[in-house]
């Protein structure tokens, strides 16, 4: 019988005047992988970080080992033998892989006081190859693949004989790949008789990782079972404390019309090469492919942020090279980028000047804009998108993912594009606003906007897609239409292996 | 340098300042007039630049940790001040020197704690700082010195031993250290790191505030030789008008030696070529004679030429980097 390892009685958390975590009971046994689910804002990274002594619990008790514990700091936390490894990884880009593993730690000295760098690389190494990671220790952090730096996360969290590792979401930004090796380290902590909590929104996941699952909601912890007990969909119902459909939505009725957007082997090496595709008006194609496959990279470039080398791209049936993204954005061409926090929104700003720098152009009278009317279309931005916000004064940064994305579409989407490229538009987004997203996505297309979708989440990208193009090292290995269009073709494409059920566009 | 710790960006420029003070240097030799010696151009090098490169250093430290520190001038002036007043009082220089190098550390500490407790953006602090401690300069002295006319005189060669002749030496054993401390030293990389991110280290349990008070204390030494140079090696001590506008030239030295000005990255090495480059500018310029008026608006757009060139060349790497 595993013994409670860690336990919850009673805990409470208020910011200012929120409540973000009220009257919560939780209890990990030994070696047990707990699933904590709920949407954004209901308080599962308020309970991690209480957890891990980022802060300290307003009422309540934590018991570590039968014994009261009082986790004073991160520290402490890391002391006592829990390791959490956050949503945004707290990692120093400029220094090295081993500096970055290290560098809570006493490091090794030479004889007369020194650093010894040697002896500081060599322990990294055998840290990282403890967990079969060939990265070199002397590598700048910066330089590491997303998988890799996550990988480094979990080597260092667990170099200190760590008993309950917390993971805050940490495959939001890994591909299917990558995912799978994270859970191949994680199953081997798990035998090891380390209990994790993992905190995730892909369901999917929890289901083939976790021993039981928790729900929290507003703050509350609503439900929890054993994960062989339940089914996703009871999942999403407590989660969103309604019955919600896990169908994706496809209002569009009408086949896809003419052609607006044309590639012929486009090319700008090393970041693509050959790259050829049609995007036509009311339809909705997917651009699957690993992390690193060019996704991306592609998309930047018809957007106009670098050109291609060689090649052709047509918008609108018109040679297609622009100098910049304002000559996309008036030509009817948008794109949202994947990492909304660096790329897309501004964290301090208001909703009303996230929305309105969109539009600001067309609002403005004699270099002024009109206070009333940007007003009116931020209001009715947000209502046709529906943001929740408390006003539209409130801070971008106060609001959740979902809440941001859903801003950030709006921004764009009042101008009336044709042509609309999203690059991961539902990542770290919760399950209720990951709904609404795809409804307006739907919606877009039924209103005979042309949609290029680049996503790593595979039911989304299956579920919303008409077309499907696989990319694989820089260039579309792959395109999947209807009955092919299923996750191991995808996932074989993606990974650079034949298929023998699909048409491969390039020989 | 050890163990490829620093990354090729940072030996990059570092050659680069390197292959450049040279060529000023053989541009000096070229330009240099009958009668003149190369020789003593060498030899004056350092004790001319040691206030910069010391003052440098000690930015350079603030700036690794994200923090910068605007008021230096105004704090060497205050130490120049505490400095004059024991001098006019008859003190024994080893007091007076004491005092010079206590009141740049009070100074810089006190700067650190002010933007730890109060957590203001140290621009801002240290911006209030520059008018504020230049003021505290002048208070002291007069204060301090009964009729104070805006000078202190300092005649006695007794009082200019460490500026006159020992800055060069003063100046060999600090980047001597200052190097070894960079290359063997774990404080320095926890200064990087807290430049890095503030967050990161407290979720890592260290303690971000303690990193920038010991920046701030470093430099508050590495700004006590500053100080103690640049203020012995004065005939006339002005608090008021001494290395006005000096700040802007260190953070030049600092930039142009490749530190990042956000903090996080850098080297002390490149802060000490950045400093000897641009004096060797100035040098070469006067050589070649050109007024003061263009020596200025050279040095200025001799900074924004390297850095420019620098960013240009590798333009491509940068935008292959942020598509990763």
């Amino acid at each position: 019988m595993a013994r409670a390892l860690l336990q919850l009685d009673g805990v409470e958390k208020a910011f200012g005047g929120v409540q973000a975590l009220k009257q919560t009971d939780l209890e990990v046994d030994e070696g047990e992988v707990v699933g904590l689910i709920g949407e954004n804002g209901a308080g599962k990274s308020t309970l991690v970080k209480l957890i891990s002594g980022v802060h300290q619990p307003d009422r309540g008790t934590i018991y570590w080992l039968g014994k009261r514990l009082r986790v004073m700091s991160p520290h402490h936390a890391t002391q006592a033998g829990i390791a959490t490894i956050h949503q945004e990884l707290a990692f120093f880009g400029t220094l090295s892989v081993a500096e970055n593993l290290l560098m809570a730690e006493s490091w090794p000295r030479t004889f007369w006081g020194g650093t010894d760098w040697r002896a500081l690389f060599h322990e990294a190494r055998n840290r990282l190859s403890h967990f079969d990671l060939k990265i070199d220790p002397e590598k700048r952090f910066d330089s590491l693949s997303s998988a890799e730096k996550q990988e480094v996360a979990i080597a260092r969290a667990l170099s200190q004989d760590a008993r309950l590792l917390i993971l805050d979401e940490p495959t939001a930004s890994l591909s299917e790949q990558e995912v799978s090796r994270l859970f191949d380290h994680l199953k081997r902590l798990r035998n090891a008789r380390v209990a994790i909590i993992y905190v995730s929104h892909r369901l999917d996941e929890l289901k083939q990782l976790s021993d039981r699952v928790v729900v929290l909601r507003d703050g509350e912890c609503v439900a929890s079972y054993r994960t062989q007990e339940t089914d996703v969909n009871r999942m999403v119902r407590d989660m969103v404390g309604r019955p919600l459909e896990q169908v994706y939505p496809r209002g569009r009725t009408t086949a896809p019309g003419r052609p607006v957007l044309e590639l012929e082997a486009a090319t700008r090496r090393p970041l693509f090469h050959d790259v050829s595709f049609t995007l036509r008006t009311g339809e909705i194609v997917g651009l699957a492919g690993l992390v690193g496959a060019g996704r991306s990279e592609l998309a930047r470039a018809i957007f106009g942020l670098y050109p291609i080398t060689s090649g052709q791209m047509l918008l609108f049936g018109k040679g297609w090279a622009p100098r910049g993204a304002d000559e996309a954005v008036r030509a009817g061409l948008v794109y949202i980028p994947e990492e909304r926090k660096r790329q897309g929104l501004v964290m301090d700003h208001s909703v009303r000047d996230a929305i309105s720098i969109g539009i600001s152009d067309r609002l403005t009278r004699w270099g002024i804009i009109p206070p009333k009317r940007e007003l009116e279309r931020v209001q009715a931005a947000m209502g046709r998108y529906g943001i929740r916000a408390r006003s539209p004064d409130d801070p971008i940064g106060t609001l959740s993912g979902g809440n941001q994305q859903k801003t950030l579409i709006a921004r764009w989407l009042d101008r009336a594009p044709q042509v609309i490229i999203l690059d991961e538009p539902t990542r770290g987004v919760d399950i209720g606003a990951k709904a609404e997203i795809h409804r307006l996505i739907d919606e877009l297309a039924q209103q005979g906007k042309a949609i290029l979708l680049i996503s790593s989440d595979l039911p989304e990208i299956l579920g919303m897609s008409d077309r499907l193009l696989v990319m694989y090292d820089g260039t579309v290995v792959s395109e999947l239409t209807g009955e092919r269009m299923t996750q191991e073709n995808v996932l074989l494409a993606a990974s650079g292996m034949s298929l023998n059920t699909s048409s491969p566009i390039h020989q | 340098m050890i163990h490829g710790r620093l990354d090729y960006r940072h030996r990059r420029r570092i050659y680069f300042l390197l292959a450049g003070n040279l060529l000023l240097l053989g541009l000096i030799r070229v330009l240099l007039k009958e009668g003149s010696s190369f020789a003593e151009v060498l030899r004056r090098a350092g004790p001319d630049v040691a206030p910069v490169i010391l003052a440098g250093l000690a930015m350079t430290s603030v700036i690794f940790v994200g923090a910068i520190d605007l008021s230096v001038a105004s704090i060497i002036a205050v130490a120049g001040s505490a400095f004059g007043v024991l001098v006019h009082h008859d003190q024994p220089p080893w007091i007076c020197y004491f005092a010079c190098l206590a009141a740049a550390w009070v100074l810089s500490m006190w700067n650190g704690y002010l933007i730890r407790t109060l957590k203001i953006p140290a621009i801002i602090v240290t911006l209030a700082g520059l008018p504020f401690y230049r003021g505290l300069a002048l208070i002291v002295a007069d204060l301090g010195i009964p009729d104070f006319g805006g000078n202190i005189s300092v005649y006695d060669a007794a009082y200019h031993q460490p500026g006159k002749f020992y800055a060069g030496w003063i100046l060999l054993a600090t980047i001597i250290a200052a190097l070894i401390w960079e290359a063997f030293g774990r404080t320095p990389r926890q200064w990087l790191a807290r430049g890095n991110s503030e967050e990161a280290c407290r979720l890592l349990g260290m303690k971000p505030e303690r990193i920038l008070q010991s920046a701030f204390c470093a430099a508050g030494i590495f700004l006590g030789f500053a100080a103690l140079i640049a203020v012995t090696r004065l005939q006339a001590i002005e608090p008021g008008r001494m290395l006005v506008g000096f700040e802007l030239h260190i953070v030049g030295a600092v930039v142009l030696g490749g530190t990042n000005i956000f903090g996080g990255e850098g080297s002390f090495g490149g802060t000490i070529l950045g400093a000897f480059f641009l004096y060797f500018i100035s040098q070469a310029l006067t050589y070649a004679g050109a007024s003061a008026y263009f020596q200025e608006a050279i040095t200025g757009a001799v900074i924004l030429a390297v850095i420019g060139l620098d960013c240009a060349i590798h333009r491509r790497q940068k935008q292959l980097d942020e598509l990763a």
